[in-house]
C-alpha cells in the first residue's frame, strides 16, 4: 500500500472540548457557518451513558473520494505522495455537487466566495514538516496523524458505530471506541 | 442540510419534459407515418424551447454561472459533466431536426435524438444517486426521472397527436400515471423498513404536504379526469406539470443526507 495519511480519532481520550475545531477556525478563518472540523457527540442510542463520548471529524481524505469523482471541473486532486485530497478553490464553480455527494458532509459551501471548501489536512504544514493544526492543538492527544500504510491497526476500528460505512470510498480515518464508564458503587469501596 | 434547489427542480423537470416529448414523437413516427413535418418541427421547437429554459434555470444554481462551460471538464468520472454534455448534444440535435426536417421527417435523426435523450436521463439518474443519500443511491432517481419524462412527454404530446395516434399517446399517459402512482406510493413505504437514513427519508416524504400534493394533484387527479371524461384533455399537462414540480421539490428537500445523523445509528 502506498502512503496514505489519515486521522486516528481516539474517542476514549476525547473530552469534547472543541479545541481541535477552534484551532482549525483560528488557522483558516472560515466564513461564519463554515466548519471544516466538527465534534459530534455520540447519541444515546449508541452510547447510553451519562458520560458523553465524541468523534472529532473533518474530511477523511478517502482512498476513492466521491468529491473528486463527482466534481465536474476537476477542482479536486489526490496527492500521490501522501494520498491527501486537496480542493483547488480557484477552479470551483460552486455547483455544490461535492457537498451533496460526500456522505460525511466534509465539503462545505462558502456563501461569500460561492464556492465549496473543505479540510485540507493542513497540507502546507505537512509539506513543511509540521502536524495538522487540529492534531497539534488537541490537549489529550485524541486526534493523531497516521499513515495507513504503516500504522499498526491493532485496536483500531475502521467503521465505528455512528460513522457512515462506505467501504467503496475507504475513508482514511480509524477510531478507538470509547470505553464504558466505570460505575463506582458504595459497596465497591 | 437540504434545500429546495429551485434551479435544479426547473432544470430536471423541464429537460425531462423535453426528452419525453421527443420520445413521444419518436413512438408516433414509428407507429405510423402520419406526422406532418411542420407539426413535428413545432413539437421539437417546443421541446427545444423548454429545454433551453431549463438549461438557463440550471445556471442559477451555480455559485459562478460564468463557469458553466467548464462543467464538462471531468467526463472521465463525473456524471454531472456527462449530463451537461449530453444535454447540450440533445439540444443541438433538436435544433438540427427543426432546421433539417422542413420537407420530410428523418426517422434516423428522430431515433438518434430520442436515444441521446434516454442517455441524458440515465446520466441524470447517476448524478443524483450519490452515496450520501442511501434512499437514492440506487436505480430510483432514474426511475423517477423516466416516469417524469413519460408523464410530461405524453401529456404535452397529446397536443401534437393526430386522430390516429392520439389513442396510443393517451394510453401511454394513462399507464404512466398508474405506474407513477404505484411507484410513488410504494417506495417511501419500502424506505421505512430500510436503514436509519432511508427510514428517515421515508418518514420525511410521507409527512410532507408536497409529497401528498404530488400524489393527488400530479397523479390521482389526472387519472380521475381521464376516467371521468373518457378522453385526455389538452390542458391536462398543466396539472401534471404542477405535480411533477411538487414531486421534484420533495426529491431535493426531503431526502435525508447521511451526514445529518453523524454519531447516531446508521
Amino acid at each position: 500500500m502506498t502512503k496514505q495519511l489519515g486521522f486516528f480519532v481516539d474517542s476514549e481520550r476525547c473530552i469534547g472540548c472543541f479545541t481541535c475545531a477552534m484551532a482549525c477556525k483560528n488557522q483558516y478563518h472560515q466564513e461564519k457557518g463554515v466548519v471544516w472540523r466538527k465534534v459530534y457527540p455520540l447519541k444515546e442510542e449508541i452510547y447510553p451513558h451519562k458520560e458523553r463520548a465524541f468523534y472529532s471529524l473533518a474530511c477523511n481524505h478517502c482512498e476513492n473520494p466521491t468529491c473528486l469523482n463527482v466534481c465536474p471541473v476537476k477542482a479536486y486532486y489526490k496527492r500521490e505522495k501522501d494520498g491527501l485530497v486537496v480542493h483547488e478553490q480557484e477552479k470551483c464553480i460552486g455547483c455544490g455537487n461535492c457537498i451533496r455527494s460526500c456522505p460525511y458532509g466534509a465539503p462545505q459551501y462558502n456563501p461569500v466566495l460561492k464556492k465549496a471548501e473543505k479540510c485540507s489536512f493542513c497540507h502546507q504544514r505537512i509539506d513543511d514538516g509540521r502536524l495538522p493544526i487540529c492534531v497539534l492543538s488537541c490537549p489529550v492527544d485524541a486526534i493523531q496523524m497516521i499513515d495507513l500504510a504503516e500504522v499498526d491497526t491493532t485496536g483500531m476500528v475502521r467503521f465505528a458505530p455512528g460513522f457512515p460505512k462506505q467501504p467503496s470510498l475507504n475513508p482514511s480515518v480509524r477510531f478507538r471506541l470509547p470505553k464504558l464508564p466505570v460505575v463506582v458503587r458504595r459497596e465497591d469501596l | 442540510m437540504n434545500t429546495y434547489e429551485t434551479p435544479l427542480i426547473l432544470f430536471t423537470v423541464l429537460s425531462q419534459l423535453s426528452i419525453g416529448l421527443v420520445a413521444m414523437s419518436t413512438l408516433r413516427q414509428i407507429a405510423g407515418p402520419d406526422i406532418e413535418p411542420n407539426k413535428l418541427r413545432m413539437e421539437w421547437l417546443v421541446a427545444g424551447g423548454v429545454l433551453l429554459a431549463g438549461m438557463i434555470a440550471s445556471i442559477f444554481h451555480l455559485g459562478h454561472p460564468g463557469g458553466m462551460v467548464q462543467a464538462i471538464t471531468n467526463l472521465g468520472s463525473a456524471w454531472l459533466s456527462r449530463e451537461a454534455l449530453g444535454t447540450g448534444v440533445f439540444l443541438a440535435l433538436l435544433v438540427a431536426g427543426v432546421i433539417i426536417m422542413r420537407e420530410k421527417t428523418s426517422l434516423g435523426l428522430i431515433v438518434v435524438t430520442a436515444l441521446v435523450g434516454l442517455l441524458v436521463i440515465f446520466s441524470m439518474g447517476m448524478t443524483y444517486s450519490p452515496p450520501s443519500f442511501p434512499a437514492m443511491n440506487n436505480v430510483l432517481p432514474f426511475v423517477f426521472f423516466f416516469i417524469t419524462a413519460m408523464l410530461l412527454g405524453a401529456s404535452v404530446g397529446v397536443l401534437f397527436s393526430s386522430d390516429t395516434t392520439l389513442p396510443m399517446v393517451s394510453r401511454i399517459l394513462t399507464v404512466s400515471l398508474i405506474v407513477g402512482l404505484v411507484v410513488y406510493l410504494i417506495v417511501p413505504c419500502i424506505w421505512l423498513s430500510g436503514g436509519e437514513i432511508m427510514r428517515q427519508t421515508g418518514e420525511q416524504w410521507l409527512a410532507s404536504p408536497l409529497y401528498w400534493g404530488r400524489i393527488v394533484i400530479g397523479l390521482a387527479l389526472p387519472l380521475a379526469i381521464i376516467w371521468t371524461l373518457k378522453k385526455t384533455p389538452g390542458w391536462l399537462w398543466v396539472i401534471i406539470l404542477v405535480g411533477e414540480l411538487l414531486g421534484r421539490a420533495v426529491f431535493f428537500a426531503n431526502t435525508v443526507h447521511t451526514a445529518t445523523n453523524m454519531g447516531g445509528i446508521y
